[in-house]
Formats: structure tokens, sequence, C-alpha cells
């Protein structure tokens, strides 16, 4: 479990780390806390000529309000985004969701931005981003540009991002008025890659009707989901009428496909997923009511 | 943490001693067999087989071979021939074996045979040539479901001319058909565990250390057993035994997966005296989830006759086992102990057994704590089977049966004598702490609001310490130096079962030493006698026994010269505090550094001896008690409460008696729950990394709670083993808990492993 041989570079700034990127192509990856990384290439999974560590960039990190949303630099780590107060009075799903990735050990070298630009569809940063219609910001050669989460997640542990762009922040929406968030998930033991998750957030209007709700989906396909249909359906209902084991549901009947391996069946899975959809609905929906 | 006795002298056998080798390996002190590093030393990586059966058609080894850096590719054809002889001590030249070719000759077996040897400059190196040497593969046919392996047409080994390694029928099933057919109440069915294996932290691993110079061959071994290391090397490379020595320093574990000597290990001895520098190897955990061997992966059908009132009239178990294609040992004998065991610390007046052996495409089996502990889950989740179709307490329906005291000794119908047991006391006990009247109260309440708890009971009887054979043997020396220090040297192989801190203790009270004088060396064949090692639960209770012996003779010199020099009689004189008194005048006496200094020659306060076992093995029993709540919707189970009532005898050291039982029940919790060493149906391992082999962690396992019942066996001190119980009571008292959490829904559990997923299959059922 040795990773084949690469060179190392160690750039100082997103404009060098994107040129850096630009000029090695596509024998070139971007290190950051290479929680994901790191493993891939020691099992010789992945092997890459260049690996650009963009540990020691400081404009990548960093938490702070920006056009009315919440930045995230893409180098900040997990443990950062855990630990922040802002996090967790702007961004509340992003606070509950960031304990639930692997072990404090790995979260204190994970960052924010090697998680979204992994791209695990089981992943929690992905599914929240998602939910929350964040905005990735992006570095190359040939500028700047911003890509909503919606256009962002190709596929399985792939993204809309060139080989040679750098993401450098997120900006996650902030929700205001009467709302509340939950994320649920279940995982074969404390820390492991969710099975199934839920992270849900509902904001309701001064006579508890649902102003607006996202359904973000966590290892239910092949890249994180989002039941559309479903939240639209559920706009305008009052929440009290709702039951949670209807969105659970209503949720699981409008996904695509859902993954198969050996911790369980397609089938499994999406009942897993309509409990933890259920639970977190459940959850969400009392913090929008009382606060 | 110690206590005086009434004599004065410290005593240090029974205390919550310190281990003495927690120091060392807490602040990053050990020695593993990847912190040696010899000049020039030289690194190997195997290139193994990606296909489950194929005929190999050519090696190519030049493009490896060009790589700069790289030293040596082997082959089988330049490995093999070298073996001279290859057979385990303690299993005997006259046993049958099971082909062990070094290297994957003509055909590869299954996914992670080793096909090829790369030495380079460095594992990197090695690991970057391996994936250029490129072996041509022609896949053939794979048995991969032993299930159905004795009729499948492929053969794993066309020279056995069977998929069938080996079978046993003590008496057939049907010599018992009229008590069944008689019996008021019959519980009959089909058990499967799962593989899974043991997965000590530290890989395997071996530095060999040739020197041409001096004929000498040194192995550093990541091993359970330096002084087999040791023989099977001399044999294997046909060199005298004495120019072979083996240093074991720190083990990460074992386990049983470190007793024998395996091919890989083997390919290591073959090429190191050839590549001119010291040799590492450090199995990776890709290489020991591929290649270490499998253990588990076998099922029975288990039947059990009752009359009216419960009591048990006859047992049978049929048993089929998985043996992947390169067991290691021979399998029969651990096969059988299954069936011989079966019965259990019960009344079990009829029984015999049918056992079966299988050859398959996948990775060979190994030892693995409690090897036979399928007797027990069988058994244990029938009776608990049975008692509810016989509408009976589980526990009601054990207490009928456990042997009583005054029933001792006591023939099973399978021809074991138990003697100097406690059934039904840890059970009792094990009861009494959980107070199970009141558990069953809240699971009626929980259920009544939709919550499912359950409780799993489980006891069991255990051979511990085989006294036959070479098993039956154990040296010791014991020095006093002329500095006062004392030094015990023990054959080693401690792997995490603290043999260093409690032959630190009885030496200690054997001689009346303080503790903090006595060091040991173990695990270095150049300075100590022959021992088997860990195995069997054996090396506590056996070393106790050299260490007793040995003592005794150092004892004695210790009194005479005491004596001459105090001019007392002999009788007059005790021994404390590293000091010998006169018994009347405790101020007149000399210490152990003065009289040591007084002998004769430095080495006049030495001695070795060895103990011989008195009984064939010493049996041991425990209950396992477990509840756990399962979330109907998700299939988690969540353990609530562990309790675990032992009798091995009086303990030499509690924290090292409850850690052996507290890591065995992890790992069987584990088997039940989350480990599956799962190959798919073309015989492609699934779980090769720790993202897919799941290991309980922390997190999952709640607080074990400890009871002790005391039986002194008839060994030294009246210790018994309990290195492998844990492993063999965890398993059926988890899987008994779910299967009484879910009993609401009929559901009966009779295959493993119980995952969330296949607990909500049996639920959707
Ligand atoms: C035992 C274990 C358990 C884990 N459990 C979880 C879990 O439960 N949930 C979870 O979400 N994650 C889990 N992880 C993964 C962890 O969160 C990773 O840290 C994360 O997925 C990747 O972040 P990183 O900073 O380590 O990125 P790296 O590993 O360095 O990189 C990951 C990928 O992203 C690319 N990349 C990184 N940064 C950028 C950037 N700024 N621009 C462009 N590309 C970039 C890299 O090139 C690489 O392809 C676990 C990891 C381990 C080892």
């Amino acid at each position: 479990m040795k990773p084949a041989p690469f060179e190392y570079h160690a750039p100082n700034t997103v404009a060098d780390a994107a040129n850096l990127l630009a000029e090695l192509g596509d024998g070139a990856k971007v290190l950051s806390g290479g929680q994901s990384l790191v493993p891939m290439l020691a099992l010789r999974l992945a092997v890459f000529e260049h690996l650009v560590d963009i540990g020691r960039i400081a404009e990548l990190s960093g938490i702070e309000r920006r056009n009315g949303a919440l930045w995230i630099g893409a180098g900040t780590t997990q443990a950062t985004v855990e630990a922040s107060a802002l996090v967790a009075s702007e961004v509340p799903l992003l606070a509950v969701a960031t304990p639930l990735i692997g072990h404090f050990q790995i979260r204190s070298r994970g960052t924010l931005g090697g998680s979204i630009a992994h791209a695990d569809p089981a992943a929690e940063y992905p599914a929240v981003a998602l939910a929350l219609d964040a905005t990735m910001e992006v570095v190359s050669p040939r500028g700047r540009r911003t890509i909503e989460a919606r256009d962002f997640f190709a596929g399985l542990w792939s993204t809309s991002m060139e080989p040679d762009e750098l993401l450098v922040g997120v900006s996650f929406p902030i929700w205001g008025g009467r709302s509340g968030f939950a994320v649920e998930e279940f995982a074969r033991r404390h820390g492991d890659f969710a099975i199934a998750g839920a992270a849900i957030g509902i904001e309701l209007d001064a006579v508890d009707r649902i102003r607006r709700c996202t359904l973000g989906l966590i290892g239910l396909g092949s890249t994180p989901e989002r039941a559309r249909t479903v939240e639209a359906e559920l706009a305008g209902r009052p929440v009290t009428d709702v039951e949670p084991d209807e969105v659970g549901r209503l949720v699981m009947a409008a996904l695509p496909s859902v993954p198969s391996d050996l911790h369980g069946s397609a089938a499994y899975r999406k009942r897993v997923g309509a409990a933890m959809v259920a639970r977190a609905w459940t959850t969400a929906a009392a913090e929008a009511r009382h606060g | 943490m110690t206590e005086r006795a009434a004599d004065g002298g410290a005593r240090y056998a029974g205390a919550r001693v310190h281990r003495v080798e927690d120091d060392r390996l807490l602040t990053g002190r050990g020695t593993f067999v990847d912190d040696v590093s010899l000049p020039g030393m030289l690194h190997a990586c195997f290139v193994r087989s990606p296909i489950a059966r194929a005929a190999i058609q050519r090696i190519d080894t030049s493009a490896a071979l060009a790589l700069p850096g790289v030293r040596f590719v082997f082959t089988a054809a330049d490995l093999n021939p070298g073996v001279r002889e290859q057979w385990h001590t303690t299993i005997g030249k006259e046993m049958p074996e099971t082909p062990r070719p070094p290297l994957a000759e003509g055909e590869v077996r299954f996914v992670g045979d080793p096909v090829a040897l790369v030495v380079a400059e460095s594992r990197y190196l090695a690991e970057d040539a391996a994936e250029l040497v490129e072996v041509d593969y022609e896949p053939l046919p794979a048995v991969v479901d032993y299930t159905e392996a004795e009729h499948a047409k492929a053969l794993v080994h066309e020279s056995h001319g069977s998929n069938v390694i080996a079978q046993l029928t003590t008496v057939p099933a049907s010599a018992f058909d009229e008590v069944f057919a008689s019996a008021a109440h019959v519980a009959s069915e089909t058990i499967y565990q799962q593989a899974y294996a043991p997965v000590p932290i530290e890989g395997r691993g071996l530095v060999v250390d040739y020197s041409s110079v001096t004929g000498d061959l040194t192995i550093h071994a990541s091993t359970q057993t330096p002084h087999e290391v040791r023989l099977f090397c001399s044999r294997l490379l046909g060199m005298p035994e004495e120019r072979v020595r083996v240093v074991t320093r720190d083990t990460g574990g074992g386990f049983g997966q470190k007793v024998m000597v395996q091919r890989d290990e083997m390919c290591l001895m073959l090429a190191g005296p050839v590549v001119g520098a010291p040799l590492k190897w450090v199995e990776d955990r890709r290489e020991n989830l591929l290649a270490a061997g499998k253990s588990r992966q076998e099922h029975a059908a288990v039947k059990m006759a009752f009359d009216a009132d419960g009591a048990i009239q006859a047992a049978y178990i049929d048993f089929v086992q998985d043996c992947g294609a390169y067991p290691t040992p021979w399998p029969l004998f651990p096969a059988a102990a299954v069936g011989t065991f079966f019965p259990g610390p019960y009344r079990v007046p009829r029984g015999g057994f049918a056992v079966k052996t299988l050859y398959t495409n996948t990775v060979g089996r190994a030892p693995y704590r409690g090897p036979w502990q399928f007797e027990s889950l069988a058994r244990e989740v029938l009776l608990d089977i049975a008692a509810r179709q016989m509408h009976v307490d589980p526990a009601e329906l054990r207490r009928r049966n456990l042997l009583r005291r005054d029933e001792l000794p006591y023939k099973n119908p399978n021809g074991m004598n138990y003697d100097n047991i406690s059934p039904l006391e840890t059970f009792e006990q094990a009861l009494a702490m959980l107070d199970y009247a009141k558990f069953r109260a809240e699971q009626a309440e929980a259920r009544s609001a939709g919550r499912y708890l359950g409780v799993g009971l489980a006891n069991y009887v255990e051979a511990s310490t085989p006294g036959y054979g070479v098993y039956g043997t154990e040296p010791a020396t014991i020095r006093i130096a002329p500095t006062g220090r004392i030094t015990v040297y023990v054959a080693g192989g401690s792997s995490g079962n603290s043999i260093e801190t409690t032959v630190v203790q009885l030496t200690a009270d054997a001689l009346g030493a303080k503790i903090e004088d006595v060091d040991t060396v173990q695990g270095d064949t150049a300075v100590t006698g022959f021992g088997a090692g860990t195995a069997g639960s054996r090396s506590g209770s056996m070393t106790a026994g050299a260490v007793r012996e040995t003592a005794a003779v150092l004892r004695e010199r210790i009194l005479a010269i005491a004596a001459h020099e105090l001019g007392v009689a002999i009788e007059d004189i005790e021994l404390a505090d590293s000091r010998a008194s006169v018994r009347a005048k405790p101020a007149v006496g000399v210490s152990f550094k003065d009289l040591a200094a007084l002998a004769d020659a430095p080495a006049g306060l030495e001695a070795s001896a060895r103990y011989t076992a008195n009984s064939p093995s010493i049996w041991v029993n425990a209950t396992h008690v477990c509840t756990c709540e399962v979330d109907v919707a998700t299939g988690r189970v969540q353990l609530l409460r562990y309790i675990v009532s032992e009798d091995c005898g009086p303990m030499i050291n509690p924290n090292v008696v409850e850690g052996q039982i507290a890591g065995g029940t992890v790992q069987g919790i584990g088997g039940v729950l989350f480990e599956h060493l799962a190959y798919d149906d073309d015989g492609n391992p699934v779980a090769t990394t720790f993202m897919d082999y799941l290991l309980p962690t922390a997190a999952e396992v709640p607080a074990i709670e400890f009871g002790h019942i005391e039986t002194p066996s008839p060994g030294p001190g009246g210790y018994k083993g309990v290195g492998e119980g844990g492993a063999i009571g965890a398993p059926p008292a988890v899987v008994n808990a779910v299967a009484d959490a879910l009993s609401p829904f009929g559901v009966k559990i009779t295959r493993l492993p119980l995952g969330p997923s296949q607990i909500v299959a049996l639920l959707d059922r």
C-alpha cells in the first residue's frame, strides 16, 4: 500500500496553483486534506504524476459573510467549520452535518472544498450544498467562474469542474425567518459513510404553512440527490398536516436509481432512507415551529 | 496496587499489577517488525493473483527487473525447489498435510495467491515493480461456494482427487432416530456462520537476516510462536537448528493467525539467504485481508431431543467447514473439536457428530481465537430456538440442563471428561448481575411502547492449556545477577496477552522478590528454551508452571547460601522483599544482591527447569449475557449491557484476565454484527480494506461487566487459560439477544452475519 511515484508541488497562492494545474495538465491532481485522495493513491486506485498541495494557500481558508451568503474557503478544515459560531448561526444545516463526517481526526485534516470536489454521493457536504443551492467558486488561468450546486455534481465522484480548475470557495445562502434544519443518517458504525441519510431544511410562515423546504439526500444515488418535486408538493401546506412518514415515502418514490453494495441492497437503502427523511423532517419541523 | 500478605512479603499474583509492557507500548517505544531496520536491508512485495482460479501460462519479470533499484523477482521455479521439509513441531511430522507450495506453481487457487516475490531497495520500488511483472492467466472454473464444493466438477487441488479434504463420523445420526422419534420435543436447525478473520493491528511480517560469513540466519518475526518459526525454518531450509535464531520483540496481535508458518513467510525464509542482504516483508492491510487466512465460514445441521421437562435426551451435529485453498494446519482435528465440544456444559446423555472439511478457491483457513467456537454458537442458538418452541424461558431451560458441581467429573457422550468447572455458578452470577427478572419487566414495558429489547444468554466450556505433545512442556530460566536484578527468561510469543507481566508477578512471588527488581526476556530463541508460544489458551498457565518449577530450584539455592551466610538453619530463613532474613529476627538478613555476589560464579544464582503438564487439558467455563435494542426501521442493533462471568480459576492478574475476555468478546460481537470477509460469486474478495471489513469500535461496544468465579484447576497455581473464551461466548449471546428482541415478529435467526440489512430482511419475511 505505497503510492506510485509522484512529484510534489506546494504553491503559496491561488494564481500559482491554477497556473501549475494548467501547465501540468491531466497528470496533476489537487491535494487538500488528503483524507480521500491519499488512501486512493496508497491503494493505487488513482495514480498521478504530480500532486499540487493547496494546504499552504492562506486565501483558501476562511469563513465570512459575503453578499448575503456565508462564504467558506475551500481549504477550511471540517474541524474549523464544526467549531465556527458563524456557521452555527447562519448555516445551521452545515453545522449539524459536520460532526457526522468520519471521526474528529479526519475532520481536523479534511477540508470543506476537498469534500465537495470529491463529490462522494454518500458524503454530507455535497448533499448540504445541493440542498441549500450553494454556489461553487472556481479559478483557472482562464479566470474565475461560479457553478450552481445543481450543475456541479456530475456523477459518481465527478463534478463539472475542468481538470485545471481549482475550487476556491463555496457560498451558502443564509435562510432567515422561522426555519428549522436537521440531518439524519444511518451508518454501519460511528463515523462511517452513511448508507442513507437526509439533510432537510424547512421554513414556515407565521401560520405554520410551509413557505419553502429542501430535501437533500445522502447515499441514495450516484450523486447527492434532491427531491424537488416533493418539495414543490409540500410547499404551501400547513406543516402540521404533513405526516413525516409520508414525506419519507414520497421522497423514496421520486428517486431515480439507488445503489446496492455489501452493506445493503437498493431496497434496503430506500427503507432506511425513508426512515431518515421522516426523522429529519420531524426534527426540522419542530425546530421551525418552536425555534 | 499490591496486597501485603501475612508473611510480610509482597504478593503480586492476584493483584491488579500494572502491565510491565505498557510504559514501552504506550510511549511508542515498542519494537514491531517494521521497526527493525538493518543496514542495507531490502524490501519484499508479493505479486498476487487477481483471479480465483487460473492456469499460469507465462510470467515475464523483465520489465520489473529493469526498474532501477529492483534486485530480484522470484517465481515458483526459483523458490519452491528450495523446500526440504515443511511441518510444524506442534503438529508433528506424521500428520497428513494439505499442499503448501511457497509460490503458486502452474495454477493460482484464490485471489491473493502469491505468484512472485519482488525484492527491491524500498517497499515503494517493490510495489512499483510488482505492477510490472506480467503474468498471463488462463481463467479456470472456480469453486467459490463451499456448500457446492463437494459435488463441483472443478477441483481445487486436482492431485487430491476431491474437494473434500477429510471427514469423520463418530456415530451416524441415524443411531439416535429412536430417541428423537420418541422425544417430547425436538429442535432441529441448520445454522450458518460467515467468514471472518482475526485482523491483528500488525499484519504478519519478517526480517530475514542471513550472514554468509557465519552461516547464521536471524529472523525478526511477528509471531505468537518464535520457537516454532525457528524449527520450521531450519527444516524448511535444511539448516541446522542452532544456526537459526528468531527474535520477537513486540507482536501487534495474532489471535491464532500468527501461530503457524504460512506460504508467504516460507517465501521470505527461502529468499532471505539468497539476496545477500537482510530482507523485510511487512504485510499491509490489504494483503492481510486477502491472504493471511480466513476463519469461521461453516454450517451444521444440529438437533436436540428433550423430554417433557425440558431435559436434554440427545444432541447431534453434522458439521461442514470451508477451508479455502490452502488451510494451515490440516483441518480435520480442529473441525472434529466442533463435534466433541458440541454438548457443552450440559447434561447430555447421548450424542455424536459428523464433520466434513472442504477446499474452495478462497483464502485458506487459519486458526482464530476459539477455532471451534461454532460448537457453542450452534448449541446456544439451538437452545434458544428450542426454548421458544417449548414456551420455556431460555434461562430456565439452561438451568435445568447445566452441569452441577456434584456431577463432576462428567464425561460427555463424545468422550470429553469435564472437571473443575462451575457452569451453574457462572450462569447464576451473570443473571444476577443483569437482574434478569427486572430486565424481562423492562422488556415487556418497552414492547408495549413499540421498542424492541432482547436478552441473549450463552454458556460454554472450553479446553485450555493442552497438555499433550510439545504443548505440554514449558521452560524457564531465572537469573539473579550480582547487581541484584532478577531476569526471568521464557519462550515468549506474547502478542498482547501480557505474559511479560504475569511471569514477572509470579517470579517475584515465588522468590520473595520485589516486583521492580524483576525483568523478563522473551521471544529470543538464542537465550530461551523451546516452548510452544501463545496458542490454545496455554501461555499464562504453562509459563506459571515453568516459573514455579524454576523458582523452586533457585529458592533452594538462595536458602542454602543464606543459611550458611547467616549461620542459621535453612528452615529459619524466610524470603521477602528481595532479601533473605532470619524468621525470628527480621533485622538479620542478607539481600539477594549480596547473595548473588557471594555465589561462587556469576552464574551461581541461576536456574533452569521445565514444567511438564499433568493433565491433557484444563477446562474453563463462562456465561455471556447481553442485552440489546433493535431499531426495526433500520435493522440497527444497539448493545445495551454486556456481562461475562468467567471461571478461569484464581487470576494471576485481573486486569490481564479482563483484557483477554474483553478483547475476545469484542471480536465475537464483530463477527455477528459487523465483520464479513465476503466474496462475490466469481471468487473476488469484496472486503479488502477497513472501509468494507467493518471492525467494531469503542462506539459500538458497551462497557463489558465482569464477574469471576474461582474453581482451581489441577495445574500450577490452580490457573486456567482465558485467552479464547470471549470470542467463543459472544457470538451466540449476541445472536440470541437479537432473536429475543425480534421474537414478537416470529423471527428465527439461523444465518450470520446479522448486519442491519439482514435483520430487515428477516423482519420482512
Ligand atoms: C476513515 C474515513 C472516514 C470518512 N468518513 C467520511 C464521512 O462519513 N463523510 C464524509 O463526507 N467524508 C468522510 N471521509 C472523507 C473526508 O471527509 C475527506 O476529508 C473529504 O472527502 C475530502 O477532503 P480532503 O480535504 O481530505 O481532500 P483530498 O483527499 O485532499 O482530495 C479529495 C479530492 O478532491 C480534490 N480536491 C480537493 N480540494 C480541491 C480543490 N480546492 N479544488 C479542486 N479539487 C480539489 C482532490 O484533487 C481529490 O480528487 C472519510 C475519510 C476517512 C479516511
